[in-house]
């Protein structure tokens, strides 16, 4: 089944076209790699899937359903998480709270019963606790619950906002340049954690990345952006074979 | 107790119902209101006008008030509150002064600037302490539950909040309408504590008080603003020669807080049995040496 | 038809004084993205800077101009140098500023109040108040210099921002902080003398309007007028500021001749209720997207 569908999908600044006319498709359980030079667009891509940006032309289909033009919270809600390049935490709230806000699929009780202390809130608040605690134990956090999202290390954080996305319960996770500022060692962990968590919620995954050892490592999958234009898009084995990537971002990059 | 000491009881228990609304909405919510005494002032004027021209029960014009306010929030914020921006901090401060004006030019129903005189007072303290307990346990549990994680990560960083499917503009309508009801409440019992109404009672001092007093206390806690509003009201009944320099003062202190602290002087603290708890954990262990070094 | 003509070139008049105001205000929002509720304040002590310098130094009007341009430009820039910069160094949301801004604000008023004291002040007769009679249309002389001061000074404003490399540099600072330092442009000095800016061309509002009407310590409320110009204009637009407040002027003087003047400012609040309803970026703004 097709998770998401881009049809053509255009988005200009002003002058500016930051993607030109991007067409893919996710397939269930797909893990998928946008890759790249700084200011193709990649970003911009994750910004239209989640509805931050509407696009100037195209559609966007999440499992069979227009998406285009949908407000941010509406399409998380259908079943799209996503982290963000310069992690975005609710910095002055617990570890717990910040995973515990995004579990809004177990929590069923009105604005209105928000008001009072009834007993069926205390049941489900606890129901709720119980399993945020779950999934950050899943993720090594548990320990850390009680503290305060800004003052856990930067890789810790980068774990949090994954934990938090996770929480969500999506179909379609999309993980922007999750090894940024990661040493080779915190690289080889997300790998296996990304893996990990493939394979455990049975997700659909794209990353958008720079760091090459990941990206090949990892993904089925491979979209090579240059320009908001697709340049090639294939298996591993054929991106890096692929003359025209050599050309454009492999032969003169120093990060692969 | 003297009557003068019921008297700041009272008052303070009605500006702490104001307090908490505003805190919910601008401290926990992040939303920032500067026209919290035109909810006030429609509060007031809504439940003196039913209980001295049509002869209401207390009772229906609290409701009422309540009613009012809750509505006004709702045509201020649906316009303001889409927008990212300072749309609502300007909406706010000019809708207090736009409430200023149709009270004074509606001087058939609201008496105009001298406003209107005997007021019965039905605020006694226990009236003052039951409303003060509803409001405390209502914002309470709001911010304790699941919606009122969401108005803490809206404050936070609204975009991420969208991200992870909170509709940010529904919960700060919801924030802005509980804190005007909240307002209006307050209103209501003011004007039956002092007995009479005027419309520079609603002025902007006042919108300035509501907001400083959470700004010292109850940014990120509720206990804060219900230490910040005791102490903020008593003070200047007790130094009333120094009004002005009172507000010299607490523009000093506003600067020094948000650069230093600007979590409030509570921070995040609530007096909860758990933490009142850790806190004599706390204590303990500085008192004996030997453990505190184990923990440091 | 004279009614109507008369009540454009009263609005003009005062909708330039608003304009004075606005601008600076702007000009801040379009660089630190918060409004700056302290700006009345500033305008405020230039009014009563210049009526100091008239009444109490003796000086000739142009030096008092000057006394009071240059010292609520100085005060801008102190205010931002202790009362923002801190706080924008630590990356804190834009809320704290704002309500450090509120604390400027209350201070400004109350210090003014204990000091000075609160009652209503007026400027000696420092220029001509008589009218010219235009074929039967009487316009008053002082409309007609606080609009040709108002005008020269945007002008000049409108140049320094658009026509000139400081004003570019402002330009890409508004756009981007983080680049604009890559670009070797020093955000502080940026920031420090758009305070200075704004803080001048309030001062020179405050001095003209102290001269029109008076002089008081709670007159820092004018900027809710110049905060509604710049929202129907387009928050952060330095043209729609102006344009809004010309706009917001004349609208004013209609709706005090024409329904009430009671209601005069109630007028202007429905009017900036509209047009964010009807028109959210205003009518010179766009609708930016916020980068993610």
């Amino acid at each position: 089944m097709t998770v998401l569908e881009l049809d053509a999908v255009s988005k200009r600044f002003g002058g500016v076209v930051a993607v030109d006319g991007f067409s893919h498709r996710l397939e269930e359980g797909g893990l998928y790699a946008v890759i790249g030079p700084n200011g193709a667009g990649k970003t911009t891509i994750f910004n239209l899937i989640t509805g931050i940006y509407q696009p100037t032309s195209g559609s966007i289909r999440f499992r069979g359903e227009d998406i285009t033009g949908l407000p941010p919270f509406k399409i998380a809600q259908k079943g799209i998480a996503r982290t963000f390049q310069n992690i975005r935490l609710f910095s002055h709230s617990s570890v717990l709270d910040n995973v515990r806000t995004a579990c809004f699929r177990s929590s069923s009780y009105s604005i209105l019963e928000g008001l009072f202390p009834t007993p069926r809130r205390f049941r489900e608040e606890r129901m709720l606790r119980e399993k945020t605690l779950n999934l950050l134990e899943m993720v090594s956090l548990a320990d850390r619950a009680e503290e305060k999202a800004r003052n856990l290390p930067y890789g810790y954080q980068r774990r949090i906002e994954i934990a938090r996305a996770l929480a969500q319960e999506p179909k379609l996770l999309l993980l922007d340049e999750p090894a940024a500022g990661m040493n080779p060692d915190e690289t080889r962990q997300l790998m296996d954690f990304i893996e990990h968590i493939h394979k455990t919620f049975k997700l659909t995954i794209l990353l958008i990345e720079h760091h090459m050892e990941l990206v090949m490592g990892l993904s089925q999958h491979i979209v090579v952006l240059d320009f908001g234009k697709t340049l090639a898009s294939g298996t591993a084995e054929e991106i890096q074979s692929n003359p025209a990537v050599i050309e454009a971002y492999l032969g003169s990059g120093e990060e692969v | 107790m003297s009557e003068y000491t019921i008297g700041i009881l009272i008052l303070a228990c009605v500006n702490l119902i104001s307090v908490l609304g505003l805190s919910l909405l601008t401290g926990f919510t992040g939303q920032f209101n500067f026209g919290q005494a035109g909810f006030m002032a429609i509060g007031a004027y809504t439940a003196a006008i039913l209980t001295t021209r049509l002869g209401a029960p207390m009772a229906v014009a609290i409701a009422a008030a309540m009613a009012m306010s809750g509505l006004a929030s709702v045509l201020i914020g649906y316009p303001t509150l889409r927008l990212k921006g300072d749309y609502f901090a300007i909406g706010t401060l000019g809708f207090a002064e736009a409430i200023r004006l149709v009270i004074e030019n509606f001087d058939k129903l609201t008496g105009g600037s001298r406003g209107i005189p005997r007021i019965q007072t039905y605020t006694t303290l226990p009236v003052a302490l039951a409303a003060v307990a509803v409001a405390l346990v209502v914002v309470a549990s709001y911010i304790g539950s699941t919606h009122g994680r969401n108005c803490i990560a809206i404050r936070e960083d609204e975009m991420a909040a969208e991200a992870i499917g909170v509709d940010a503009f529904r919960y700060k309508q919801v924030s802005f309408a509980i804190n005007a009801v909240l307002a209006g409440l307050s209103g209501a019992l003011l004007a039956h504590y002092v007995g009479f109404i005027q419309p520079s009672m609603f002025g902007l001092v006042k919108s300035t008080e509501m907001i400083v007093i959470v700004i010292f206390g109850g940014m990120q806690s509720l206990t804060g603003a219900v230490i910040a509003t005791f102490l903020l009201t008593a003070l200047p009944e007790v130094l009333r020669a120094a009004m002005a320099w009172r507000l010299v003062l607490y523009g000093v202190l506003v600067v020094f807080i948000m650069i230093v602290r600007p979590e409030g002087v509570m921070g995040t603290w609530e007096l909860s049995p758990r933490n009142v708890k850790a806190a004599f954990a706390r204590l303990r262990s500085k008192a004996r040496p030997e453990r505190a070094g184990k923990a440091g | 038809m004279n009614m109507v003509l008369q009540q454009i070139i009263n609005g003009i008049s005062i909708g330039a004084v608003y304009a004075l105001i606005s601008v600076g205000y702007s000009l801040v929002y379009s660089i630190l993205k918060f409004s700056n509720f302290a700006h009345g304040g500033v305008m405020m002590l230039g009014s009563y800077f210049g009526l100091l310098g008239l009444q109490y130094l003796g000086l000739p009007f142009p030096l008092a101009m000057a006394l009071a341009i240059v010292g609520s430009g100085l005060l801008a820039v102190l205010n931002e140098r202790v009362a923002y910069r801190p706080i924008r160094n630590r990356n804190s949301p834009l809320l704290y500023l704002l309500i450090s801004s509120l604390g400027v604000s209350i201070f400004f008023e109350n210090f003014t109040i204990v000091t000075i004291g609160p009652n209503f002040r007026t400027y000696p007769p420092v220029l001509p108040t008589d009218s010219l009679m235009f074929g039967g249309l009487s316009v008053g002389r002082l409309d007609i210099i606080i609009f040709v001061m108002a005008a020269v000074t945007l002008s000049l404003l409108t140049w320094l921002v658009y026509g000139t490399k400081i004003g570019n540099a402002i330009r890409a600072t508004s756009y981007n902080m983080r680049v604009s330092r890559l670009m070797g442009i020093n955000p502080d000095m940026i920031v420090a003398l758009v305070f200075f800016l704004a803080g001048a061309s309030a001062g020179l509002g405050g001095v003209l309007f102290g001269i029109k009407y008076t002089v008081w310590p709670q007159m820092g409320i004018l900027t809710l007028k110049a905060f509604i110009a710049a929202v129907v204009g387009g928050l952060g637009s330095l043209p729609g500021a102006v344009v809004g407040a010309l706009l917001l002027g004349t609208a004013e003087t209609f709706a005090a001749a024409f329904v009430s003047s009671a209601f005069r400012d109630l007028f202007s609040f429905a009017l900036m209720i509209l047009i964010i309803l009807v028109r959210p970026a205003g009518l010179f703004g766009k609708i930016t997207e916020e980068k993610a």
